[in-house]
């Protein structure tokens, strides 16, 4: 007898598992019903009708690691936040609003920080980072 | 314990029939249940995405004064089927100098991303696959699949308007998770829990009674979590990953047939979840105003009632798609990182004083004396 | 049942992806199964009865660290992503020789025995039952971290506020000179 709130999780497992039946279905399906001529014409990555010039995995801008950086930041903090928001309501029915407020503002104003100083070093500008930092350090 | 839809049908009589139909075999019941009910969320999903693709192009025929799609079928209702069937006739191409491997497995994770998050999808009271305890946590976190999804259809074309579309893609739905990730917090906060069925259980099923009304600060939230939910599905004005107009189509210009519509498939179911999540968090999800009963045909009714304030969302977002323009890539980020980020903050900042300050209390509840 | 069966799906999922970390040799597709190594991870932390935390590892690093890793590969640029025929110490790229191989496994081995008996401790006592506690954790949690850890939940704030000025100034493009 299993443990009925893991049986709570079989429709994730199933939902996905459906995914995947459907995608290979759709290509068992599609292998019987497509037709196969390829050419090298039409296996030639599209460029409006040019050769292709080089590989397309090329060096990325760094801007793009960035917003990956602060992305991973902003995600950790939502998740320590997400416990004690749900138990906010509970705390402040108890009456312990007052404390639950100081310790939830406390720890945001530390994120607030962190994007106010980001934005203010220019690094959530998409397209000026680069000359802005150029021209502080020419003046 | 986690509700789910088996437990709800567990209470009536026709499950212990059922029970002894599979010789008291629980699990293997329940799994029956869950198999048959998936597949038919799936099916339901996969022609509410179809008729997605119908509804816009008839939507934006309508908007731009033409007719659209009226060949097939009455009034062209059959349109999708025509356009699966084609994509299932069409040859499956693939560039010559494309990573195979993740050509092939990027449509699938974007396919899992999307469909993982139907499980937790509360289309009515008892209608839940399944509420788990980190609800709508767990719907957030495992739509970021979609993400990886794009970055490698992108990547495995090996093309230089999938690469630039599947990156742009990438970095637009990690950026505009945030504020929709603040956004739920607000609403986590507001709720006192993560499950779907106590966010919707909190709220009422008049407008005064939703979330979205419940304080002014939840009020933006809502069109906080909106407008980056839109940017999260790449739905315009955010559809900078696939641009047509600079991207020739972005990150699945390389994918054809069964593959491409594995990826429109994804998108506009997509679009339906978090039009349904939306719906249920701010809108009062399937909250049946007044009754208290809990019977079968009470359920028909709150599916029908969830799945009106879906759709009217769905359509929104196509008419959204049809009226404003492009952003540009610098004004993307701008827009998520210095304007929606810190307007979440400020909104959650101002609903856990809100909490505190009037106990809870929404603003109607304030005014009209509370009940 | 289902149980055993989300057990071993994800065990094998991340024994089997993390095997595939190892042998290919292209970066990206390390990079995917990565993901599928953690996902796997967090089915095993569901198998716990740790909802929260799985969540959490499918949250931050399949959605996150995984995507950043994507980025940073595409940083790196290069001609095809496949590893280079030799490593730093000018072994083959085959990764070593008997003697690599022959370290690597008594290691392995060790490291094993060592956890076997670490572990064995813990596991007799359990006798086999999984967690059966009803509640959710994410409330548990929620309560350890505003009463009993509220001071790590503080630092850690700015633990990740330093990440983050840290992130930007080392990601900051600069004057060449």
């Amino acid at each position: 007898m299993l443990p009925a709130q893991f049986d709570g999780l079989m429709p994730v497992v199933i939902f996905m598992a459906l995914a995947i039946l459907l995608f290979f279905g759709g290509h068992f399906l599609s292998v019987f019903l497509a037709p196969k001529k390829p050419s090298l014409l039409k296996s030639t990555p599209y460029e409006c009708g040019e050769q292709p010039v080089g590989s397309a995995w090329s060096m990325f801008n760094v801007r793009f690691y960035v917003v990956g950086l602060i992305f991973i930041i902003f995600d950790v903090e939502s998740v320590l936040m997400f416990p004690v928001a749900s138990i906010f309501k509970e705390l402040n029915d108890m009456g312990q609003g007052g404390y639950a407020l100081i310790i939830f503002l406390s720890f945001i104003s530390v994120l607030i920080e962190g994007i106010a100083y980001c934005w203010r070093k220019g690094d959530l500008d998409w397209v000026k980072s680069f000359q802005h930092s150029l021209k502080k350090e020419t003046k | 314990m986690n509700q789910t839809v088996v437990s709800y049908l567990s209470q009536y009589e026709f499950y212990d029939f059922l029970l002894a139909l599979f010789k008291n075999n629980q699990s293997l019941l329940s799994f029956v249940i869950y198999l048959v009910l998936a597949l038919a969320i799936v099916g339901m999903c996969a022609t509410i995405g179809g008729l997605g693709t119908y509804a816009e192009r008839k939507i934006s025929a309508d908007i731009q004064a033409r007719i659209g799609p009226n060949r097939v079928g009455p009034y062209g209702l059959l349109q999708f089927l025509a356009d699966g069937v084609k994509m299932m006739l069409k040859e499956d191409v693939m560039p010559f100098s494309a990573d195979k491997m993740l050509f092939y497995l990027a449509p699938l994770l974007c396919l899992t991303g999307v469909f993982a998050t139907l499980a937790v999808l509360p289309f009515s009271g008892g209608f839940i696959m399944t509420d788990l305890n980190v609800g709508i946590f767990y719907l957030v976190a495992i739509s970021s699949l979609v993400g990886v999804g794009v970055f490698l259809g992108g990547y495995a074309s090996n093309s230089k308007w999938s690469m630039l579309g599947g990156m742009r893609g990438a970095s637009q739905i990690i950026s505009y998770e945030i504020p929709v990730t603040i956004s739920i917090l607000a609403i986590t906060l507001l709720s006192g829990g993560m499950g779907f069925g106590t966010i919707v259980g909190s709220q009422g099923g008049l407008p005064h009674q939703w979330f979205m009304f419940h304080n002014p600060f939840a009020f933006i939230a809502t069109f906080v979590y909106f407008v980056g939910a839109l940017a999260e599905t790449n739905r315009a004005p955010f559809d900078l990953p696939e641009a047509e107009s600079e991207l020739v189509s972005g990150y699945h210009t390389e994918y054809t047939g069964m593959r491409f519509g594995f990826f429109a498939l994804a998108e506009y179911i997509e679009v339906f979840v978090v039009c349904g999540v939306a719906a249920a968090l701010f809108l009062g999800g399937y909250n049946l105003p007044g009754i208290k009963l809990d019977i079968l045909p009470i359920q028909a009714v709150q599916f029908v009632i969830f799945m009106t304030k879906t759709l009217v969302l769905y359509y929104v977002v196509i008419w959204v798609r049809w009226t404003f323009p492009r952003l540009r890539v610098d004004q993307l980020m701008s827009i998520c990182w210095k304007y929606l980020t810190p307007i979440a903050i400020f909104n959650l900042v101002g609903c856990a004083i809100w909490m505190v300050v009037f106990n809870g209390k929404s603003i109607a509840e304030i005014l009209l004396g509370s009940h | 049942m289902f149980l055993q069966f989300l057990f071993i799906s994800s065990a094998l999922l991340t024994i089997a992806c993390s095997i595939a970390v190892l042998i290919t040799k292209n970066l990206m597709h390390s990079c995917v199964f990565l993901l599928g190594a953690l996902v796997g991870i967090a089915g095993l932390y569901a198998t716990l009865g740790a909802d929260f935390v799985a969540v959490t590892q499918i949250m931050v690093y399949m959605g996150g660290v995984v995507i950043l890793m994507l980025f940073a590969v595409m940083l790196t640029g290069g001609k095809d992503f496949v590893s280079r025929a030799q490593n730093l110490l000018g072994l083959p790229a085959s990764m070593g020789n008997k003697w690599t191989y022959g370290v690597g496994l008594l290691v392995g081995v060790v490291f094993l025995l060592t956890n076997i008996k670490l572990i064995s401790g813990i596991t007799m006592n359990v006798a086999g039952q999984p967690s059966t506690q009803t509640g959710s954790t994410v409330n548990q949690i929620g309560h350890l971290l505003v009463k009993d850890h509220v001071l790590a939940f503080e630092i850690s704030s700015v633990l990740l506020l330093g990440a983050l000025v840290g992130a930007a100034i080392i990601a900051r493009p600069r004057k060449h000179n």
